[in-house]
């Protein structure tokens, strides 16, 4: 109302450019044209790896949930919403595992991210010396999470451990620690090594966000007075917002698939410090509570569905703010 | 409207052909939902799990490959000289060997069995895992075949269940410390402490010694709980103490668990520094390269530290947590890796002779000593030097290790975590209190 009173109403239809109008022929006549029904076809292949593999499970763990089957037994009854109420009102092995997986998530997400970010702003030039650099922070992210898992033991082993050794080398004893065996402490030491495993892949995803920067706009900053900060929090922050976004969505993603690592760290079953939601479903499996562990696998997956909707979101709105 | 021309989709659009690709994906889910094995979802009734015991086909030739399902890699090359001589015989067979690490074998190996893909011959640890193939029908009924004969009948009431032996345990491994005997000797031990008292004075003169008393693996909870068995022995009011704590009989805020706890603190200055963070392989480096005088694992782990270059003269102990006058046990032994024949299998019969083939006196030595592990068979000779010397703990009275009696690794990771826990820091009180707490959850469950 307010527009229409200052610019005075619209005496006549807008036409819209012409573009769009274009467009909206072009969409107009896909929608009357036939595609050959074989087209059809093609995705059929996929679609039926889709359905057996992720649709089946997926429905069947729903319906597991509702019942007390261990798995392999004939017999087992309906519980109906039981295995949800357990696990919501009287759980505290999975309360701990949710607890323990939230915070390896925070600390991985932002330690993670920060360090992907600085060595790629450090890295960003493709000199000879960057490019070197960047395959060494990149080199962990081929190896597997069985091998990090395992040069990772060595390190944190309070008795040979490269830590430990180190530490009493340069005559810091007083620093030194049982590490995975420290429970206050033993997560974030694995989000630790989850942060050397991946960081340099995420270094990777900023280095080509920061390409995508036009020099022009660091130049016009230049001309205008803007410092190193100024540059990077006026135009650099705002114009890698999506690699962030991304970023951050597959790390969280990443967190809560840790499982080969903390099992290679920690042994099978995890001690209660490293538990986190997949290795306790794991447990929940081999202690034949398979209706059970069905129930908890839903819930891990309504979880992680909420977070990346969530991230999404975010992700809009960042893309809407650049 | 655009009329096609020719083809015989001519007629089809393409919401059509949609409802047409969602139809076949319905019907696609339907028949493989049906098609995949679910709760009860036996057809015409077929049972999918239930009790063991299935009729075992003994008859038939020995023929086609047969696979062995087992945990022991350590033991891959010994296993595999019998299987050569095996072979020999029946020159129709093959035997291939399916091996997990050990905690893997304990979370996967029951569904892989099952399948009938691998373990024509397997085996399973005692306790929960054993229990639950018996319950999935896996283990054929070996009850009243010849090969039982070959075994002596009280180790291997571990096997049976319900009056029906459905497996065999082959191992008689002693879950308790392994001893540098040169080193105690060199602070005057010859005799394994009688009592709690002179348990943590010979823990005492070592570490006056310096050396690290005891090399316990915290780090790894399934190794850590071996220590378990023999702070409970002496102390719990009964034999079946982990069977009454898992049905809530007995709780962990007791006065005798309690009491095991705060022994646990005692020995905190006696294990090696961080010892909460240790696992099994660093334990085991410390005593073999005789920086400790004690290795708290068992006898299972003997070979391995021979392995890592130890050259000193092995003995056993257990800490005697009662006076003298109150010890019941003087040990713990197991009787695990217990060997059965999958109903699953459709090569039975030459799973069953090479059952019967391993159970032989002969070639159950040839196991013993090339893997020094104590056998449940009979007429075993042990030339092995570290079997020689520990062959007095088959006279010896021990008790059957407690920790295996449960069923639930819930509970029974609560109960060893607590003890963890203890060493790590935490008073027994808090300890205990947290480990019933899980506890009381599942038995409500």
């Amino acid at each position: 109302m307010s527009a229409t009173t200052e610019s005075g109403p619209a005496r006549q239809p807008v036409r819209p450019p012409a573009a769009d109008r274009a467009g909206k022929r072009r969409r107009k006549g896909r929608g009357a044209t036939r595609v050959h029904p074989a087209l059809y076809l093609f995705p059929l292949p996929a679609l039926a790896v889709y359905i057996v593999f992720f649709a089946i499970p997926t429905l069947q763990a729903v319906q597991y949930s509702t019942t007390d089957w261990d798995g392999f037994s004939a017999d087992y009854e309906n519980v109906g919403l039981g295995n949800f109420e357990r696990l919501a009102t009287n759980d505290d092995l999975f309360t701990n595992a949710l607890s323990n997986n939230l915070k390896f998530m925070i600390v991985v997400v932002v330690f993670q991210t920060l360090l992907g970010l600085l060595l790629a702003i450090f890295l960003v030039r493709n000199t000879t010396g960057s490019l070197l650099l960047r395959g060494l922070f990149f080199f962990p992210t081929i190896l597997s999470s069985v091998s990090v898992a395992y040069i990772w033991k060595f390190v944190y082993d309070p008795n040979f451990g490269l830590a430990n050794t180190v530490l009493e080398a340069v005559g810091l004893e007083q620093f030194t620690s049982s590490y995975l065996g420290n429970d206050a402490a033993a997560i974030y030491w694995v989000a630790l090594t989850q942060i050397w495993f991946h960081a340099g892949q995420m270094m990777v995803i900023f280095i080509a966000g920061l390409q995508m920067v036009p020099s022009e706009l660091y130049e016009a900053a230049e001309i205008d007075g803007a410092g190193k900060w100024r540059q990077f929090t006026s135009i650099t922050w705002p114009m890698i917002a999506p690699a962030t976004a991304i970023v951050v969505a597959y790390t969280t993603i990443q967190s809560f698939k840790a499982f080969d690592l903390i099992l290679g760290l920690s042994g099978n079953p995890p001690r209660h410090s490293l538990d986190i939601l997949s290795t306790r479903i794991y447990s929940t499996f081999t202690n034949s509570q398979f209706g059970y562990a069905a129930a908890e696998s839903l819930v891990f997956m309504a979880f992680i569905a909420a977070i990346v909707i969530v991230q999404r979101r975010l992700l809009k709105l960042t893309q809407k703010d650049v | 409207m655009t009329q096609r021309s020719s083809g015989i989709g001519n007629s089809i659009t393409r919401r059509r052909a949609l409802q047409l690709l969602g139809l076949g994906g319905i019907a696609t889910v339907s028949a493989v939902s049906s098609a995949c094995a679910g709760p009860g979802s036996g057809e015409g009734g077929e049972q999918q799990g239930g009790s063991g015991g299935d009729e075992l086909a003994t008859g038939g030739p020995v023929e086609g490959e047969i696979s062995f399902a087992h945990w022991r890699a350590e033991d891959q090359d010994v296993l595999e000289e019998l299987f050569a001589q095996f072979t020999e015989e029946y020159p129709d067979a093959s035997v291939s060997q399916d091996i997990s690490p050990s905690n893997d074998y304990q979370s996967s190996a029951l569904q892989r069995i099952r399948s009938g893909n691998i373990g024509d011959l397997f085996v399973a640890f005692r306790g929960a895992q054993f229990v639950d193939m018996v319950n999935a029908g896996l283990y054929a009924d070996l009850s009243g075949t010849d090969v039982v004969d070959l075994y002596q009948p009280d180790l291997i009431e571990a096997g049976a269940q319900d009056g029906t032996q459905y497996g065999l345990p082959y191992q008689l491994v002693f879950n308790q410390p392994v001893t540098n005997l040169d080193m105690l000797e060199s602070v005057g031990i010859t005799e394994p402490p009688p009592d709690w008292d002179s348990f943590l004075a010979m823990c005492e003169d070592l570490l006056a010694a310096d050396v690290i008393p005891m090399a316990w693996p915290g780090g790894e909870i399934g190794n850590a709980g071996h220590l378990f068995n023999c702070m409970v022995m002496n102390n719990a009011p009964s034999d079946d103490m982990c069977v009454k704590i898992e049905t809530g009989e007995y709780k962990c805020t007791d006065d005798w668990f309690l009491r095991t706890l705060e022994q646990y603190a005692e020995l905190r200055p006696y294990f090696q520094s961080n010892a909460t963070g240790t696992a099994v392989e660093p334990a085991q480096q410390l005593f073999a390269e005789g920086q400790a005088a004690i290795m708290v694992t068992g006898s299972f782990h003997i070979a391995a530290a021979r392995e890592l270059g130890a050259d000193f003269p092995m003995g056993m102990l257990a800490p005697i947590t009662v006076s003298a006058d109150e010890m019941k046990y003087e040990g713990i032994h197991n009787a695990t890796f217990i060997l059965g024949v999958n109903t699953a299998s459709d090569n039975q019969a030459a799973a069953m002779e090479l059952l019967r083939f391993l159970s032989a006196p002969e070639p159950a030595s040839t196991y013993a000593n090339g893997t020094a592990q104590h056998l449940t068979v009979t007429d075993v000779e042990y030339e092995n030097e570290d079997l020689a010397t520990n062959e007095e703990w088959l006279q010896k009275q021990t008790l059957l290790a407690p920790r295996f009696q449960f069923t639930d690794l819930d509970i029974r990771n609560a109960a060893e975590q607590a003890c963890i826990d203890v060493v790590g820091g935490d008073s027994p009180e808090q300890a205990a209190e947290a480990a019933q707490q899980i506890i009381d959850q599942r038995v409500d469950a």
